[in-house]
């Protein structure tokens, strides 16, 4: 992508009146980076239309929908921008109209390949990617080729009641957090030897500038978790972490995600999975108990809603430089309600 | 699963409000399975709602929301069977038997007033009440179930820190005295003379007196508001023709030089500079952001006040004889006055000036708002609902959404639902309340007003004294007891000790009120409910926000134009929505002036209606047990 987002300096009456409500939570300066950002969306079930809608409503510069899959009935029930007699058409086509419409003021367009047989440069032309329903080696492949050249990464999916995001922002990710401000002395309309100190308006805040650094989507999948400490960390580790690799073992072994009409041997596998993948990290299958399986066939709407919301205001975050980024995990367990930030990988 | 999600088509449910979280719901319900949805909304769509209540394109601006909304849906799911209501939820076509209807009621509401409201319907119903709200990036989500859980109004929430009278009219130190003061200036200049906004220096102030004697002889001695003319600003300004420059000179040099003759207020504070208009100069400043987000100079702010009294007097003239102009933030001129003074009031008093931007921010109490936020609450929403509706309400939850995770590495908090409160004012079995006030001073109007609609959330009040001869006091009936309004409770025979039996009978509620008699209130302090927690009493700030953007209602209670300042509180979020262009009462849909309907609990200007809430601190709390 660009080295440094060109900034529009001019907002134009229209957006500032469109924008008005965010602008006066993130700032004008944010709101001008998300202006200049060109972000790449690869698929458009339930978890992508929200992503869509989010960033389209957000104000980015271009949004491209990637996706090779056709509508179907199903598909078309998980989301509210495919019209309802686009069955048979392309899912990134058919969602193209509705996503304009939230934001005319976005490009969004559609791309009907597989992400799989996308060159390399392909992706260069982005800010950020978001990827969702791929498997865990593109996954890795897109994340290696992107954040080396500063190009936000994001993963996420939904399976039944569970969610998770991740997010790759690069060795370097520069942001700025506004903090109250700290004034010492008198401010400059004091004057004259009687004047007293007027009373400093505590609305007044700094912007203070910070780097982080993430790790790639490999090391964060590939901890080892043999040794002593990891092994007593357990306890505070989210389940969702283990569970998400068996999600991703299935996906990877049968090419889809466990469906409603084959429950019986898809629980079954999901069982085999988790064995597998929890005895090659040397840790219990007790570790993710067998009721696994209930909660984690197909994308329930709310977890989409809730998981995008997240992932849509991340995305936000990143563009924008601004405001700490969830590093570099984001789990929620719908069953619970509860929605945990957590880091795995190197440090 | 499955089970339920078939049994959902059949399902009843409401919604009420169809703004920010109610886009977002509406949608989440339908992709779930819902197939009866009814939801209601006064409002109608404003462009400022575009960058997250998705279900509105630019071409709907002006029309309802609700009606809008239903159509959107209904395109990508033409199955589903929604109705939709342009209505205030407050209408009492909207009774018990209406609330019956549904086997679940979820809020999408940002203000108090009707979410005590539709807590009450729904206990009266006995219908599950899902409550919610958003402000920025912070969220929250509660299950009400009655006998089961807390209602909305069993912990009492904080009602808004007020500004001493003497704060904005003599020694205001921060921005906010000044916006509050520019707003009443409005009002007292342009439209409705209200005793309680008064602008000019308050001679009674307790702190300007040297002893203690010569503050009640000025306090008795002057009018009751201290006023140092005999006439109202606004005949003053009559008498000049609204001369802009004879105003200014009035306001920013004659009435502070008045103040610096009190010299006791001047002794640890900084002494206010008069400015006057003919010696301003400095030139404005330019900028290459929003042109609202510029800081002008004082002179720039001379000629912006020159100019909009000059605006504004037109159109008094042009409404005709007795006019009064409503305040709206969405209105440039009015817009435009309550910068201009408020930023020259800040300049006498030594304070950095604001920006356009910031004071609509501070006047209009706008709440900053995004989509991402409504979006993961409304999620939320429907996960609770699917726990409620089959009846698992002990799995249902609290759940607060932070802006970081907290030290525990949550980002989403889910907390147990508390039991109900046993000494709750409106869920317990025979609710009882105490209220402190002078019976020779407070009028049935105020008690009417101020302590049983706007403190206590009642919408048609029905008072008894039990005094043996079941007197009525307030009828709610429009005109049975009007003539009871201006006299004073005393004349009816109430007197320390007294009690009322005050009911409503929409919302099904009685309430025994116990009246102590007092002549020890504060100064501006007409009534004070014992067992409160005190209004003064400092509040957890929101750790969340570096920016204290907040401001005005976030209670139910008075127009924002009172002496009123947000604080960061705690306790629920509200979805937050600014103070609607244009006043008062009952609007037909028809009308195209009218941005929404109201009900007749509202006051003047219309901010009255924009509740909202206070932000949790949503880390663990000392209140909050937070679950694992």
């Amino acid at each position: 992508p660009v080295e440094r987002k060109k900034q529009s300096n001019i907002i134009s009456e229209e957006e500032a009146a469109q924008y008005d409500r965010q602008i006066r939570l993130w700032g004008l300066d944010a709101q001008k980076r998300l202006r200049g950002s060109r972000v790449l969306l690869v698929g458009l079930r339930g978890l992508g239309a929200e992503v869509a809608k989010n960033l389209i409503l957000a104000g980015v510069k271009g949004l491209t929908l990637l996706d090779h899959e056709q509508v179907t009935e199903e598909s078309r029930r998980a989301q509210f921008l495919i019209p309802v007699d686009a069955d048979g058409q392309n899912q990134a086509q058919a969602s193209l109209e509705r996503a304009q419409l939230l934001n005319p003021m976005v490009e969004v367009k559609a791309d009907t390949d597989a992400v799989g047989s996308k060159p390399d440069d392909f992706f260069f032309q982005f800010d950020a990617v978001c990827l969702t329903r791929c498997s865990k080696d593109l996954m890795v492949r897109v994340d290696q080729l992107c954040a080396s050249r500063n190009i936000k990464v994001f993963c996420g999916d939904v399976f039944g009641y569970h969610g998770y995001m991740f997010s790759d922002l690069g060795q370097e990710h520069h942001y700025v957090e506004e903090k109250p401000k700290v004034v010492k002395g008198s401010n400059e309309a004091n004057d004259g030897p009687e004047a007293k100190k007027p009373k400093v308006d505590p609305n007044e805040t700094t912007m203070v500038k910070k780097t982080v650094s993430f790790c790639s989507f490999k090391a964060a999948l590939e901890v080892d978790w043999t040794n002593e400490k990891a092994k007593n960390n357990l306890k505070r580790i989210p389940v969702d972490y283990f569970l998400l690799q068996v999600l991703l073992k299935f996906r990877t072994d049968k090419g889809r995600d466990p469906q409603p009409d084959s429950f019986a041997e898809d629980s079954q596998l999901l069982l085999q999975i988790r064995d597998d993948v929890l005895e090659t990290m040397g840790l219990s299958s007790e570790l993710l108990p067998n009721t696994f399986v209930s909660y984690c066939f197909s994308e329930m709407a709310p977890v989409c809603a809730v998981v995008g919301g997240v992932l849509g205001q991340e995305l936000v975050k990143a563009l924008s430089q601004r405001d700490a980024p969830h590093r570099n995990f984001f789990f929620f367990d719908g069953l619970k309600g509860s929605g945990v930030v957590d880091y795995f990988g190197s440090k | 699963l499955a089970f339920v999600l078939r049994s959902l088509s059949s399902c009843r449910v409401l919604v009420v409000g169809a703004g920010g979280i109610g886009c977002e719901l509406l949608k989440n319900l339908v992709l779930t399975g819902f197939k009866k949805i009814e939801v209601i909304d006064l409002d109608t769509i404003d462009v400022s709602n575009l960058n997250r209540q998705f279900l509105f394109q630019k071409k709907h601006v002006g029309k309802s929301k609700a009606q809008v909304a239903k159509e959107s849906v209904l395109r990508f799911c033409p199955s589903a069977n929604i109705t939709a209501y342009h209505d205030s939820i407050m209408n009492p076509d909207y009774n018990v038997e209406f609330f019956r209807n549904f086997q679940l009621v979820m809020n999408a509401l940002d203000n108090r007033a009707a979410r005590n409201h539709v807590n009450r319907m729904c206990l009266a119903a006995d219908i599950p009440l899902i409550e919610s709200g958003t402000a920025g990036y912070l969220g929250q989500v509660t299950v009400i179930k009655k006998g089961q859980t807390e209602c909305y109004e069993c912990q009492p929430k904080p009602t808004q820190k007020t500004f001493p009278g003497c704060t904005i009219r003599n020694t205001p130190s921060e921005p906010i005295h000044c916006i509050v003061w520019a707003k009443y200036l409005y009002n007292q200049l342009f439209g409705e003379e209200d005793a309680d906004q008064e602008v000019s220096p308050d001679t009674a102030d307790p702190e300007a007196a040297w002893n203690p004697a010569d503050a009640a002889a000025r306090a008795t001695a002057s009018n009751k508001d201290g006023d140092i003319k005999r006439v109202s600003t606004k005949e003053w300004a009559r008498s000049t023709g609204y001369d802009p420059v004879k105003l200014f000179n009035k306001l920013f040099k004659d009435d502070i030089m008045y103040l610096l003759t009190m010299d006791k207020l001047w002794k640890k504070r900084k002494a206010p500079l008069p400015l006057d208009w003919t010696e301003i100069h400095h030139l404005g400043a330019c900028g290459t952001g929003l042109k609202d987000q510029q800081v002008l100079g004082v002179q720039g702010y001379a000629q912006l006040f020159h100019r909009s009294v000059e605006t504004l007097r037109s159109q008094l003239i042009e409404k005709g004889e007795g006019a009064e102009l409503v305040w709206d933030k969405d209105d440039p001129p009015a817009m435009d006055f309550v910068t201009a003074a408020a930023n020259l009031r800040m300049n006498v008093f030594s304070m950095n000036m604001k920006s356009r931007f910031d004071v609509k921010s501070m006047a209009g109490n706008i709440i900053p708002a995004i989509a991402t936020t409504n979006a993961v609450i409304a999620g939320l929403i429907v996960l609770e609902a699917l726990k409620t509706l089959n009846s698992e309400f002990d799995q249902c939850r609290t759940i607060f959404l932070n802006k970081q995770p907290n030290p525990r590495k949550k980002l989403l908090v889910p907390c147990a639902l508390d039991p109900p409160n046993p000494s709750c004012y409106v869920c317990a079995s025979k609710p009882e309340v105490t209220v402190k006030l002078n019976v020779h001073k407070t009028i049935v109007q105020a008690l009417q007003d101020k302590i049983l609609k706007e403190k206590f959330g009642m919408v048609a009040p029905d008072v008894q004294i039990e005094d043996g001869k079941g007197t009525i006091l307030i009828s709610s009936e429009e005109g049975e007891t009007e003539a009871n309004n201006n006299k004073f409770l005393s004349d009816f025979g109430i007197r320390n000790g007294s009690r009322l039996q005050v009911d409503d009978f929409l919302q099904d509620y009685t309430l025994l009120v116990n009246l102590i008699h007092s002549e020890e209130l504060e100064k501006d302090v007409e009534f004070e409910v014992v067992g409160d927690a005190p209004d003064k009493a400092p509040t957890p700030s929101v750790p969340e926000e570096g920016k204290n953007i907040a401001n005005g209602n976030k209670d139910s209670a008075q127009p924002s134009t009172s002496s009123k300042a947000a604080e960061d509180d705690d306790v629920l979020i509200v979805d937050s929505d600014e103070e609607p262009s244009s006043s008062t009462m009952e609007a037909s849909p028809e009308s195209s002036n009218r941005k929404r309907k109201h009900h007749g609990t509202d006051t003047d200007d219309a901010a009255s209606k924009r509740k909202r809430l206070d932000q949790q601190p949503a880390d663990d709390d000392e209140d909050i047990i937070a679950l694992d």
